[in-house]
């Protein structure tokens, strides 16, 4: 018993002590689609940096 | 402390506290097993911020000896909200505003270190003319690395019924009344059109959403320590603003939101009704207004001009759009409108049939507005003269009612395609049940019009 409830502790961690449950599906799909949407949103955060950096590239190419 | 103290109906599943009531006043209890999450929500410069912006209800820490039981930490009084209501009874515009006040605050919050542990849409109110979250204890410490656990509340209640709504049909807001954890995310999968799978936000949280929900529903899963950064937390909610956003719904074509346009009073019949109503707000000189049948509004805000709270409810879904986006426009502070059957008013739903009151049950109205409704309570819905003034007798101190005769061009309407089976809907019919339980203040003929306009008070309620 104590086995299984060892068992159950390794196998949902401390997350489950949320008062509303986040339902295991929607665990699992929140990390893939917040993995996928980040790179999105990196582009959107870091675009001035980015932009900045293909401009002086081709500044220097054009030098 | 031994007078009595009744448990709010509706605080009970979240274990950092509860609400009740102690001589018609408003308390909630922090437990001790949150003041961790108070004191940082203090200490982080989080409500202070909230507060500034109008996006999380005041409160005030008052005598601890208020407390029940000996697990409190502290007792809060609450500001109160004028009137309570919920997500299935908001237009699209509603919902959708409160759907973008939980991520900014959301966001808010994991600026001071801190999560929202719940995304419950009934949460949120409408206080002042805007979205309000009203659970002080809605908010956790933000443990780094953990994803957020209101993702699925989010989605259930909030982006799956806009959706629904935008769609398919502004109707499925309904849903929300037959499933109290908001929308199913399977239900609302299959009824959006296939076209949906071609929006990524859509593709993403709801329809993919429920098909890993379904494949999880009896797997156990091993999650890491830090499975997911801030910064993918930070695009997760920017994704959803953008699925929120992205949602557009037009109040176009319904019968009632262009009623105004096509109604056939001219504009001096219009003019002389609006004198009539204002004159009877006068005379009542009401402490609240409920306009029933309010359409766009253009009566109830001849009471919330007066900086009466108003409440104006109506069937028709794309009217209540249109009020709406006029009171956030004009930013009118004192003006609710919400969508509303009076024929069939929402239910007493969740644990008990408590949990959600039942519209008739959140505050007796002071004052009720009836106009242009008379003849569709008796006509189109065969309800008896008798009843009508019982109910709105027991309803309201005041009652502000349009009566229109057979003759009325959209009495006739009615009763074009249908048998005449109401013998006794005249005005000495009228007058005759409305006398029994109401004392006729004023009747005004409504000028270039047969319509009647009565000011009447509550013989049921005249000691109120």
């Amino acid at each position: 018993m104590s086995l299984l409830a060892a068992a159950c502790c390794l196998l949902f961690p401390r997350y489950a002590y949320s008062y509303i449950d986040p339902g295991t599906g929607s665990y699992v799909f929140q990390i893939l689609v917040a993995a996928f949407v980040a790179i999105s949103f990196a582009v959107k955060v870091f675009w001035h940096r980015i932009k900045g950096f293909f401009q002086k590239l081709l500044a220097k190419k054009g030098q | 402390m031994t007078a009595a103290r009744e448990a709010h109906s509706a605080s009970f599943r979240d274990p950092s506290g509860f609400l009740f009531w102690h001589e018609g006043q408003l308390y909630r209890q922090v437990n001790r097993s949150y003041q961790e999450n108070y004191d940082q929500l203090l200490a982080s410069g989080l409500y202070r911020e909230l507060q500034a912006e109008g996006q999380l209800i005041a409160h005030e820490e008052c005598d601890p000896r208020l407390a029940r039981g000996d697990e409190a930490y502290k007792v809060l009084r609450p500001a109160l909200i004028p009137f309570v209501s919920y997500p299935y009874e908001w237009c699209f515009s509603q919902l959708q505003d409160a759907a973008l006040l939980t991520l900014a605050i959301q966001r808010k919050a994991l600026e001071h270190g801190m999560s929202l542990k719940d995304a419950s849409a009934y949460n949120i109110q409408f206080a002042g003319g805007r979205p309000i979250l009203i659970d002080t204890l809605s908010f956790e410490k933000y443990p780094e690395g953990r994803p957020w656990v209101a993702y699925r509340q989010f989605c259930q209640h909030f982006l799956a019924p806009l959706a629904l709504m935008a769609c398919r049909d502004v109707r499925l807001n309904q849903l929300s009344c037959l499933h109290v954890d908001g929308v199913p995310l399977d239900l609302a999968s299959c009824l959006l059109p296939p076209r949906t799978r071609f929006r990524f936000s859509l593709l993403s949280h709801i329809h993919l959403h429920a098909r890993s929900q379904k494949r999880y529903e009896d797997k156990p899963v091993r999650t890491k320590q830090r499975p997911m950064g801030r910064f993918a937390l930070m695009a997760l909610l920017n994704s959803l603003e953008n699925a929120v956003k992205k949602l557009h719904w037009q109040p176009r074509g319904s019968e009632w939101a262009e009623y105004y346009d096509r109604t056939n009073y001219s504009d001096e019949a219009f003019a002389a009704k609006k004198k009539l109503v204002d004159d009877a707000l006068q005379i009542l000189q009401p402490r609240s207004v409920m306009d029933i049948g309010a359409n766009t509004g253009v009566f109830s805000r001849l009471a919330s001009q007066r900086r009466i709270p108003t409440v104006a409810v109506d069937i028709d879904a794309a009217a209540v759009e249109k009020n709406y986006r006029q009171c956030r426009r004009e930013g009118d502070a004192f003006l609710l409108p919400l969508v509303g059957d009076i024929t069939n008013p929402s239910p007493g739903i969740g644990w008990e049939n408590r949990e959600r009151t039942p519209l008739l049950e959140r505050g007796q109205a002071d004052v009720v507005l009836a106009l242009a409704l008379v003849h569709h309570l008796a006509i189109s819905n065969n309800l008896p003269l008798g009843r009508i003034a019982d109910f709105f007798s027991r309803f309201c101190r005041g009652l502000v009612m349009e009566f229109i005769p057979k003759s009325d061009s959209q009495v006739r309407l009615l009763l074009a395609t249908r048998e005449d089976v109401f013998p006794g809907y005249h005005v000495e019919g009228f007058e005759r049940e409305f006398q029994r339980c109401f004392t006729i203040e004023r009747r005004e003929a409504v000028a270039r019009s047969e319509r009647i306009l009565y000011v009447m008070r509550s013989k049921v309620r005249a000691g109120c």
